[in-house]
């Protein structure tokens, strides 16, 4: 009896935990998806469905080209960090060397520069560059991610020593045992990594609203452009935050496991 | 790059083949074909590195040398004006000016106000999630953790929302309309729930994750010798979640500000009345709205130096403080 007390005070708890959470972004799909004339009204359940308000945005905003801006920064910055971090990471783990503490302790480093300390020099570099208001602009700075490097080491670490000294008995070089051995054998890890640093750069703001000051070419700044005014047009408004939000959320419904996984093990440092 | 680690193996050899033809060369080879493999080999590290360390000294440590540096002048961001050496006024103004204590200030309230939602209700919820059984403990963690996803602007879109003075569906229900967001008493509130409705689903799986790596013996133990499930939680559990729960307040501590920057950047810009503006945000409007170059980098490098400060002392106190489990 006691403990179908304290199972169903836990449901109720987290139901209403659970509730609160989602609450909001159903609300954002809800009335996005109403008639223009019913956006205000509180009916919990959007009915007669309608895409107007998607049309009405697209109207104001290129909303296929924002998506594909996006998604084309999304898929460099996460590709490159992937890369770049796949391979310093295989240093740190696979070799000893001097300097491998300060250098390690470089990458930790970069979570106490605040970004705001470092963008007045960083935006100088592109602006001599000639990539402000470029999509290159936005995705430079974030080309190397601490993050990434720091997860995958410790996933590098925990690889059995014997099949890489094995390949290297065969005579592989290191670059081919990278390919070869390591990478084919880390595939669930990278996979949720990459799931990671996708949805990261997905959802970055800081970079693009420095970076593309005049336009406003991603997802990101082209929902800002439907705030802060009086008179809101909510609707349109909720329309483009969905868009801003549906691929994640498409990966999250595929990738769940995975997703929740990649999120908590960049937790446990 | 695979050529690279072939050819530079190489050309020693060759080398060393014409000139060799004597047994005494020939050990004279060895030797130095070993201590050409090691060299390579010790250089392939540093080779794999490269990139991200290139990446990092550009993006990273040569712009916060730059800060410092910059913080000793005076400069308004023009290429075309002359950048003013000025000393360590910049520091001396950071120090008189009210809207640097103001803004410091608040940032202390907006990290004490986020501690709630990512240290207690995680462990409140965590707690809860165990009494539920399997599937449903899936779902409700995967309710709660959804907003983590949810792009910030998209977040601060639908917040504007749902807080509307007129048409917003909280003051419907609550039958006001009041201006939550541009209300100084309010505003710098909207933000802590806002950062916390999207961090809080993340903070309760890394406490279910700590909490399963809690080692059950000792609970056991204690529910041999009778300890109650409160009592269990209160003084087993709890301290051995003490490190995840450290690095939970050091991530609120060094992260507040990125994610409350994209808020306070589309919802408030620092205002009303400056009630949102806190330490970063403030370095933000001194750097690309008053084009105070000098200021804006003084400031940065006193927080980085702060920063690294609360950092180590925290890391210190999870070494020191928390109960380790070995």
């Amino acid at each position: 009896m006691t403990i179908d007390f304290g199972r169903l005070r836990g449901h109720l708890m987290l139901g209403t935990a659970a509730l609160v959470c989602v609450f909001p972004i159903y609300w954002l799909f809800a009335t996005s998806l109403r008639r223009p004339g019913d956006v205000y009204s509180l009916a919990p359940v959007p009915w007669p469905l309608s895409l107007a308000n998607y049309s009405d945005a697209s109207e104001k905003v290129d909303l296929l080209g924002l998506l594909g801006n996006t998604f084309a920064v999304a898929l460099a910055s996460s590709t490159a960090q992937l890369l770049i971090a796949l391979l310093a990471s295989y240093a740190f783990a696979m070799y000893t060397f001097r300097f491998q503490k300060v250098l390690y302790l470089a990458f930790v480093g970069t979570w106490l520069v605040p970004f705001q300390v470092t963008m007045l020099p960083n935006y100088v570099l592109l602006y001599q560059l000639g990539l402000i208001n470029t999509l290159a602009g936005v995705v430079m700075p974030t080309l190397c991610s601490a993050l990434a490097v720091l997860l995958l080491r410790q996933h590098m670490a925990g690889f059995p020593k014997e099949l890489i000294s094995a390949a290297r008995l065969d005579g592989r070089s290191s670059w081919s045992i990278l390919w070869t051995v390591v990478v084919p054998n880390l595939r669930p890890a990278l996979a949720a990594l990459s799931i990671l640093l996708f949805i990261n750069s997905w959802n970055e703001y800081f970079w693009p609203a420095v970076v593309l000051q005049r336009s406003n070419a991603v997802l990101q700044l082209g929902l800002r452009s439907f705030m802060g005014t009086e008179g809101t047009d909510w609707g349109p408004m909720m329309a483009v935050a969905g868009m801003a939000c549906l691929p994640v959320f498409l990966l999250y419904v595929v990738l769940q496991r995975h997703i929740v996984d990649a999120f908590v093990r960049s937790g446990l440092k | 790059m695979t050529g690279v680690f072939v050819v530079v193996e190489d050309p020693p050899n060759a080398a060393v083949d014409t000139v060799a033809g004597v047994e005494t060369v020939d050990t004279g080879k060895h030797a130095l074909q070993t201590r050409w493999t090691r060299l390579v080999r010790s250089a392939q590290p540093y080779l794999y590195l490269t990139p991200a360390v290139a990446l990092l000294i550009i993006w990273t440590y040569r712009p916060l040398a730059q800060a410092a540096e910059l913080s000793t002048y005076s400069w308004n961001l023009l290429p075309t004006t002359p950048m003013v050496p000025v000393g360590s006024a910049n520091y001396r103004r950071l120090l008189e000016l009210p809207d640097v204590a103001d803004s410091l200030w608040r940032t202390v309230v907006l990290i004490l106000g986020l501690l709630p939602f990512s240290l207690i209700l995680p462990v409140i919820v965590a707690f809860a999630t165990r009494s539920v059984s399997g599937r449903a403990r899936v779902i409700y963690q995967s309710l709660i953790f959804a907003p983590f996803l949810i792009a910030p602007v998209a977040g601060a879109a639908v917040w504007q929302w749902l807080l509307d003075p007129g048409a917003g569906i909280v003051n419907r229900i609550l039958g006001s309309d009041r201006n939550w967001i541009q209300d100084a008493d309010t505003a710098q509130f909207v933000i802590i729930v806002i950062t916390g409705w999207h961090f809080l689903g993340f903070a309760v799986l890394v406490v279910s994750a700590g909490m399963a790596g809690v080692d059950t013996s000792y609970q056991e133990a204690a529910r041999m010798d009778g300890a109650s499930n409160s009592q269990i939680d209160r003084w087993i559990v709890l301290p051995l979640l003490s490190p995840t729960l450290v690095f939970l307040a050091l991530m609120t501590v060094l992260l507040s500000a990125q994610w409350t920057f994209p808020l306070i950047d589309t919802l408030t810009q620092g205002g009303p009345s400056r009630s949102t503006t806190n330490i970063y945000y403030l370095l933000w409007d001194y750097g690309f709205r008053t084009f105070d170059a000098g200021l804006s980098a003084a400031a940065g490098i006193v927080l980085f130096v702060g920063f690294g400060a609360i950092a180590g002392g925290l890391v210190w106190l999870s070494e020191k403080v928390a109960f380790h489990d070995d």
